[in-house]
Order: C-alpha cells, then structure tokens, then sequence
C-alpha cells in the first residue's frame, strides 16, 4: 500500500523523494514507538493526578531538598534548548554549510525542549492552579519572572527559527505530496501561507531569517544564564557563584551538542538518510563537541579549584561530599565518564565515526543529566545551620516511583514532539536557502517590470 | 494585706476584659469596663462594636472571642502595626533547650513536631568550645533574600520589620526556601496534618495552613495586634526569649525590661551571620557564663 | 472604689499638667485608707545641659519626711515597663530620692515619655503608682517608615526604576523584532505567485 502512495506523490526529483519519504511512510516500527511513548506519557500522567491530588508530599523533596529532579530535569531541558540557535544561528553566520542538514533536527530539538522545560516548572509548583498569579501579581524583582519571561519569549523565538527555515519546504509538501490525507493537505496549505517562491518572497525571508539567526542568539545566552541565576542568586554552596553564568551556558552547549549526535545517528538509521547524513558530518560534530567539552572543562575547573582549595565551612563540607563523600560515584561518573573521557576519545579520529561517537554522546548527555543533578541536590543538604530537630525523611533524597514516571514522561514527551514533528516536516531541508543568480535575475526581472 | 490582694486582683480583671476585647473598638472597651466594673464576670458587658452599635455581650463569650481571635486578612495584613519595629533578642547563655518555646508555637500555630518554626540547634563553634544551644525563628531580615526573590509578592516585609506569607498567594515554588541561608522556611508538602480549621485565612496567624504553600515563624502580628508578645516569648520558663520595638529601644522576656541598645552593648549582641548582609531583626546574646550546664536529655530540661 | 480610683488618676494626670507648666513646682496625691496610711509623694523635675533629674518627696499625712522608702521608677513601653534609676531607689532622711533619667531614650514622635512611679509592697505604705507624661524623650524620626522605599524586597509597585527600565527595553527590544518578523510573515502571504 505503501508503494501505491509513493507512486503517486510528485516528489519530481531523487533528493525530494529522499526527503520527503519519511513524511508519508508510516511503518510498524514508527506506530510501536509511538505507543511506547504514549504509555510512558501516561504513567506519567497518573503519577501527576497523584500529586495533584495528595500535593508535592508524594515526591522525596522536604524542607531541606525542596528541590529535586523536576528542577534539575528543568535545568537540563533548558540546557537542551540551546542546541537550535548553536546549529542554526551560530554556525549559519559563520557560513559553516555543512551544517545545514543539521539545522532542521536541532531547531525541532530546541523547540520540544523549550517545551518540555516550561512544563516541567509547572509540575514542580506547589500550586499550580495558581500558575496564573505569575502574571497577574508579577513582581520584576524575582529572577523567577525574568526566567518566565525569558523562556516565553525563547519559545516563540525558537518556534519562529524552526517555521522560518521550514516555510519553503511546506509550500514544497503543499505542491508535491499529492495523495495525502485532507487534513494534512490542509495543514500544509494553512501553513505554507501562500509561498510561491516569488522572488519578493525569497528576498523577505532571507533577509527575516537573518535578522532572527542574530536576534535569537543573545536570546539563547539569556535563557540560560538566567536560569543559572535562580540558583546564583542564593547563598547556597555550590550556587553562591559568579562563574555559575558561563558555566552554565558553556554545559549547555557541550550537552546540546550530544543530543545533536544521538538525533543524527539515530535519524540516519531509522530514516534512511546516510546519503544527506554523512560521516563527514559525524566527524565535524565530533570535533565541535570536543571544542565545545574543552570550554565546559575549563569552566568546571573554575567553578570547582577555587571552593576546593579554601575548604570554607559549608562550601568546604559540599565539596567533600561531592569529591569522596556520598554524591561521589555520581560525581565522578558526570566528570570522567561525560567530560574527560569523551574528550579524549573524541580526539582520535576513529572514535568520530558514527557508531562510537554516538555511544560516546549518550555518555556526555547522560553525564549532562546527573550533572545537574548534582547542580541542585547536595548544595540544598549543606545549608548553614545543621540539619536537626525534623523528620528522618528530610535528611536525605531519593526520588520517589512518582518523581521518575513524571520525569520519564517529560522525556517521553520531548521524544514524542520531535517525532511528530519530524514525522509532518521533512527533517532535511529540501530547498536550498540560499539566493542564486537566478532568482536574483528573476528579481530583477520582476523589478524592471513594475517599474 | 488583704487590700493589696483585691488590688492585683482588679488589676488583672482589668487586664483580661481588653485582652478579651481585642477584636472590639478601643471605645468600647473603655465603656465596657465603667459599666461593668462592678458587676461579677458572669453578667453582661455592654461593648461598642465596631460599626457603633452597643450590644449587650455576656462577658462568657467574651472569654470565648479570645480564644477565637483572627489576625488581619490577607490585604490588611500587609499594612504593618504603625510606628512600630520588632525586635527579638535570644540569650544564648540562658537556654537549657527547655522547648516549651517550640511547644507553644506548635499549638498555636497548629503545627506537627516533625516540621516546627522554631528549631533548637545543638550548635558547636569550634572542637575546643564547649556546645550550647540555639533557638531559631525567623530572622525576620531586613534585606531579605526569600522576599526579593518571590515571584508573586506572597511574601513580603511589612513596615513593622515583620516577614509574612499570605498562603493564598503562594504558588509552591520553593524558591524562598532555596534563598534562606537560615532554613527559616517549612513547606505544606500535604494536606495539613490537624484536618480541616474553620477559620477564616490569616497570614498573621498562618492559619489554616494551605497544602503546597509555604510557611515560617510570623512573630505573631495577631498578638502584637493586641499589644501582647508572641507566643514563644512568655513561653519560656527561662526568660530566654526578649521581644520588643527598636523605636522604643526597650525589649522584654516577660519578666525583666530592659534597653535594647544597653543589652546589645552591655553582652555583645550580635546576629548570626551578620557577613551575608541579611540585617537579621534576630539578635544573639553569645553563650557565655552559662545559668546550665549542657544536657542532651531534653525530658530533664523540659523540667524547669 | 475602683471607679474613684480611676477618676483621680486623670485628676491626677491634669494637675501634673499644671505642674508642668510651672516647672520645678510639685504635686500632691493622696487617698484615704483604713489601716495602713498613704504616702504623699510629689514629684518634680529638673534638666540641665546633660542630665535630667526626677526628684521625689515622700511625706506622711502629717507632712514629716519619710526616711528609707523604697519607690520603683518605669518608663512605659509598648509591653511593659522599663526601669529607670537604680536597681533600689530609696528616700534619704529629708523624705527624697533623686533619679536620673536617661537622657538617651527614645518618646513618641514628639519626645513625650510616660514615667510611672511606684510605691508597692511598704509595710506602712498603701501602694500607689503615678503615672506623669514629660516631654523628656528623643523625638524618634519615622523617617519614611509609613511608605515602602523601592527595593529589591519591596512589592511589585516598588521595584527599583533602573531595574524597570532595563528589563522593560530588553523585552520591548525583542519581541519589537519578534513582531516584525511576523509582521514580514503576513507580507509575504499577501504576495501572489508569478505567473509565467
């Protein structure tokens, strides 16, 4: 059945049909997926009808760690965020081509991470039906509302990067895939705002994209030092930083990076792409994870050297716990396993092939994850006064079987997105971007005329 | 002799009638009192209500209104006691970790022992230096950090120095908590453990505490309201708790008044981490020339 | 009898006022008792450059000194009373004590301190307290304490102008190009396709 539709799409030319295939075909594979991920969601879901039910007492957070993986998990998913104005802001102005398969993938990534953050700072509120009291009683003062503000204006920024570079692929869905569902059809008419690769048209966009691939990135740097202020504007050990800004912003981008390596490698397999996906590709992103790894690195160094060497009272307790104490192995594992180590190997050529480097980004994302666990966690059980006189639950903090199922189902429903999402837009750009001669003739033409 | 009894005895009535009439008009009172002088507890009291009507009020129910009496609502309660800024000493030296200061903010704030307002920390300064104990409240700072970053203005500092948390602001995002460098802070992460209150929500009195709001030490503005201290103060059989107004530069434990700034000079008052920069309203009396020896067995301390 | 009591208290209170105004003159305060006999205290007042003297002269009914009586001297605060003077106050053989009053301590917003005295627990003596308001207090400043000044603590309404100023343009800033962007968006749809 499948190839009967094939057959009748207008793909016109071989690198159409290449793209635009994944858009139409819908294998068993694709549906499994999809329903492992629904479950996941929904689980997740009952755990959250458990805590709204009950309140935050379902999760292992008391008075000492009020904060727990849902914060860090927000941390994370921010941090994820940036990857789309790195490839496609970042490495756009630098006129790095060949980067350009990789735009789509990471814009799509931003998005459904920017998403899955926002929600995630709703699941942690005590009071969410009072989400609205964040607009209505505002006070300007709290990084919390710069954080809000920051991430809203991201978001739709972030969603206006992904339309920007979609839109001529749109209108190219509109005119070839011929035999679609109505609705799709419809999707991509609505969608596609009546692009017809008139010259004025390729002239305004070129000129909106980059005008956004400059706005977007002082943006991206935005919403992750002002996340990091929610936790520098304390006097928390570990938080009570001026480094925290770039330290943050630089694990971002290392940890965006990753993710970028595991989308590829797994979109080239499951997609078919290995001809617009190339090893070269592999091998470029390798060497800016490592470049990227080296600037995280020295960040750490600074954020760690200068606490360690003092030993101050609480500071000098939370390193401790975090060098040798309980919080070790995890420790270790994020600074070994998901920064040095992937440095090294990431430096032989060998290692940036597809299969190792995608096993070594797993390694740096998973390390991207436990590190901001160890972020938020130990620096809230090192408080000033000693922990006395409370409840034995609140000398110490494992998730609860709730918190995992919510934060597994915010994985799920970043993984979901971008699925979706890859599944109704071709994951590789289909037109080129840039203008050509012979558009610009074509506008000149068009100009001469007029006048 | 006799005589002299009769005369503390007025004097006390006397005092319970506006302790009483708290909530009713200052007029009232004054009314209430010259009608009623000579007449026994068990008659009626004629009061002036606060919209001007005289009602006649057997004094039993007055006795009852204390027991029920409200702190400001939510708006009103972020208009401090005018003229006012409170001012609370503990004396380290004198604290044997009675706990009857924890005890009777429990009760009245309705609160569980696993998650109380005041902590007594068994603190140690140094290897050397012998252990003592230190009651904590909140500190009630005037440049606070769980105040500046509160993204809603739940919690807010009054013109009385007071912090408060109107319950029916918060919106649980914990960030306070994250912010306070003295653990001040304690979260409703359930339902609250005493069921259901029927009263009317009062951030003066934090009562009824609200599941996934945050909560603290209040200095008891219901009381302050009514020109008595807070609870923990007259609590303590060891008088280690002074409260006061630093206009007045006068605080009390109940027992003894003293100047604030004589007792500040005189035992080397200081704040406790006075280096963050928070500028405490809470002041420490350091733990020397101590009235006990340190137990760890607070059944035997409790015993006053 | 409770109701007398309070009446001669404000009696009291208006010919301290009077006395006031005479300064240096003195006041009488007396009450009939059965068995035990009233003290007559009267009490003046007297500054120089920097200090203030309360000075208290006890005689009994029959107007003759009372040697060794001990009075307890307070100032009124918000809960309680604050003693002044020494910690035992007693009359020397001309029936007087001499108290200084601390020239440092705060009054109202006009300087007004309510100094009570006390007479209480004489074996002779009935107790009695007299309560006098004097202008001998510092004035304490409110200063602006009635109004939030702008802070970072303050609420919303107060938040510091610069603070204000820099967010609000950053947000103006961007979502100005977010909407022109959009803005260039709808230009685009309403071209219409060539026609070749």
């Amino acid at each position: 059945m499948n190839t009967v539709i094939q057959k009748e799409q207008e793909y016109r030319t071989k690198r159409g049909k290449a793209l635009l295939g994944h858009t139409v075909n819908t294998s068993l594979k694709y549906k499994l997926w999809i329903a492992f991920l629904l479950l996941v969601i929904f689980i997740g879901g009952y755990a959250y009808y458990r805590q709204l039910k009950f309140g935050l007492v379902v999760t292992a957070m008391r008075d000492y760690t009020s904060w727990g993986i849902y914060i860090s998990n927000f941390v994370f998913f921010v941090a994820i965020s940036l990857v789309g104005s790195l490839i496609s802001s970042i490495l756009k102005l630098n006129k790095n081509d060949w980067s350009r398969p990789l735009t789509r993938v990471s814009e799509i990534i931003a998005v459904a991470a920017i998403i899955c953050a926002a929600v995630i700072i709703i699941v942690d509120m005590g009071r969410p039906d009072r989400f609205f009291y964040v607009i209505m009683h505002l006070r300007i003062q709290s990084p919390i509302i710069w954080d809000v503000i920051i991430i809203s204006t991201y978001l739709v920024i972030s969603l206006l990067l992904l339309y920007l570079s979609l839109l001529p692929d749109i209108a190219l869905c509109r005119d070839r895939l011929t035999a679609i569902p109505k609705w799709k059809k419809w999707l991509y008419r609505i969608m596609s705002i009546n692009w017809s690769n008139h010259p004025k048209q390729i002239e305004t966009h070129h000129k909106i994209t980059k005008l956004l691939a400059i706005s977007v990135l002082p943006v991206a740097f935005a919403i992750h030092t002002v996340t990091s202020w929610l936790f520098a504007t304390t006097w928390r050990p570990g938080w009570d930083s001026t480094n925290l800004g770039p330290y943050f912003v630089s694990g971002a981008f290392m940890a965006g990076a990753a993710v970028i390596i595991v989308a590829m490698y797994l979109i080239r397999i499951h997609l078919k792409l290995k001809k617009y996906i190339t090893e070269l590709h592999f091998e470029k992103m390798g060497r800016l994870l490592v470049l990227l790894s080296l600037v995280y690195l020295y960040f750490n160094i600074n954020e760690y050297l200068g606490p360690a060497f003092k030993m101050v009272g609480v500071e000098g307790e939370h390193i401790t716990e975090l060098f040798t104490g309980k919080y070790a192995p995890m420790y270790w594992f994020v600074q070994l396993g998901g920064l040095i180590l992937p440095i090294v190997f990431l430096i032989f050529k060998p290692f940036r092939k597809p299969l190792p480097i995608f096993i070594i980004s797993i390694f740096v994302v998973l390390g991207a994850w436990f590190k901001r666990f160890l972020i938020v966690i130990p620096s809230l059980q090192h408080p000033y006064l000693p922990i006395q006189d409370v409840d034995e639950s609140y000398l110490h903090y494992v998730p609860t079987w709730e918190e995992w199922a919510i934060t597994m189902s915010s994985f799920a429903w970043f993984l979901l997105i971008i699925t979706v999402l890859i599944k109704l837009f071709p994951v590789i750009p289909v037109l080129k971007e840039k203008i050509d001669s012979e558009t610009i003739n074509k506008l000149n033409v068009f100009k001469n005329e007029k006048s | 002799m006799e005589n002299d009894n009769s005369n503390t005895d007025s004097r006390r009535w006397f005092l319970k009638t506006i302790s009483s009439g708290g909530i009713l008009a200052a007029t009232g009172l004054a009314l209430g009192t010259f009608t009623s002088c000579k007449e026994k507890s068990a008659e009626k009291t004629t009061l002036l209500t606060t919209d001007g009507k005289l009602v006649q009020v057997p004094n039993s129910e007055i006795e009852a209104m204390e027991h029920l009496h409200q702190g400001a609502p939510p708006m009103e309660a972020r208009e401090g006691i005018s003229g006012k800024k409170w001012v609370m000493v503990v004396d380290l030296s004198k604290c044997k970790n009675a706990r009857k200061c924890v005890d009777l903010c429990d009760k009245h704030h309705n609160l569980t022992p696993d998650r109380p307002y005041i902590k007594v920390y068994e603190m140690k300064d140094n290897e050397k230096s012998s252990p003592y104990w230190m009651p904590k409240k909140c500190f009630h700072c005037d440049n606070p950090p769980c105040v500046k970053v509160c993204p809603v203005g739940a919690t807010y500092k009054r013109t009385d120095g007071i912090v408060l948390i109107d319950n029916e602001r918060c919106i649980g995002c914990r960030f306070c908590m994250a912010a306070c460098p003295y653990s001040a802070r304690v979260f409703n992460w359930g339902d609250p453990p005493e069921g259901k209150l029927d009263l009317p929500y009062s951030p003066e009195t934090s009562l009824p505490s609200k599941v996934g709001t945050v909560a603290k030490c209040d200095f008891c503005p219901d009381m302050l309201r009514q020109n008595k201290l807070p609870h923990c103060v007259p609590a303590c059989p060891n008088g280690v708790i002074y409260f006061g107004d630093e206009i007045d530069d006068t605080v009390t434990n109940g027992e003894e008044t003293v100047r604030l700034s004589t007792l500040l000079k005189d035992k080397a008052g200081y704040r406790y981490l006075e280096e963050l920069g928070t500028k405490p309203r809470v002041y420490y009396l350091p733990p020397v020339d101590r009235l006990f020896p340190f137990e760890k067995n607070t059944e035997e301390n409790s015993e006053s | 009898m409770r109701n007398h009591n309070y009446l001669n208290i404000d009696v009291l209170k208006l010919l301290i006022l009077i006395s006031l105004v005479a300064f240096n003159s003195s006041i009488l305060y007396g009450q009939d008792e059965e068995v035990m006999e009233d003290a007559i205290l009267s009490i003046s007042f007297s500054e120089d450059n920097d200090t203030k003297i309360i000075t208290t002269k006890a005689v009994d009914q029959s107007g003759m000194p009372i040697e060794d009586l001990e009075l307890y001297y307070f100032v009124k605060r918000t809960f309680s009373l604050l003693p002044i003077g020494d910690s035992f106050n007693s009359t020397d053989e001309n029936g007087i004590i001499k108290v200084e009053f601390p020239i440092d301590l705060p009054g109202d917003t006009i300087g007004n301190v309510n100094i009570v005295v006390k007479l209480i627990e004489s074996d002779i003596y009935n107790d009695q307290t007299l309560e006098i308001t004097k202008n001998w207090g510092i004035p304490t400043v409110i200063e602006d304490q009635e109004t939030e000044k702008r802070s970072l603590w303050a609420a919303a309404a107060n938040a510091p102008i610069s603070l204000i100023v820099i967010v609000s343009s950053m947000i103006i800033a961007i979502w100005y190009i977010i909407f022109y962007i959009i803005f260039k968006l709808y230009k685009i749809s309403k071209i219409k396709p060539l026609i070749n």
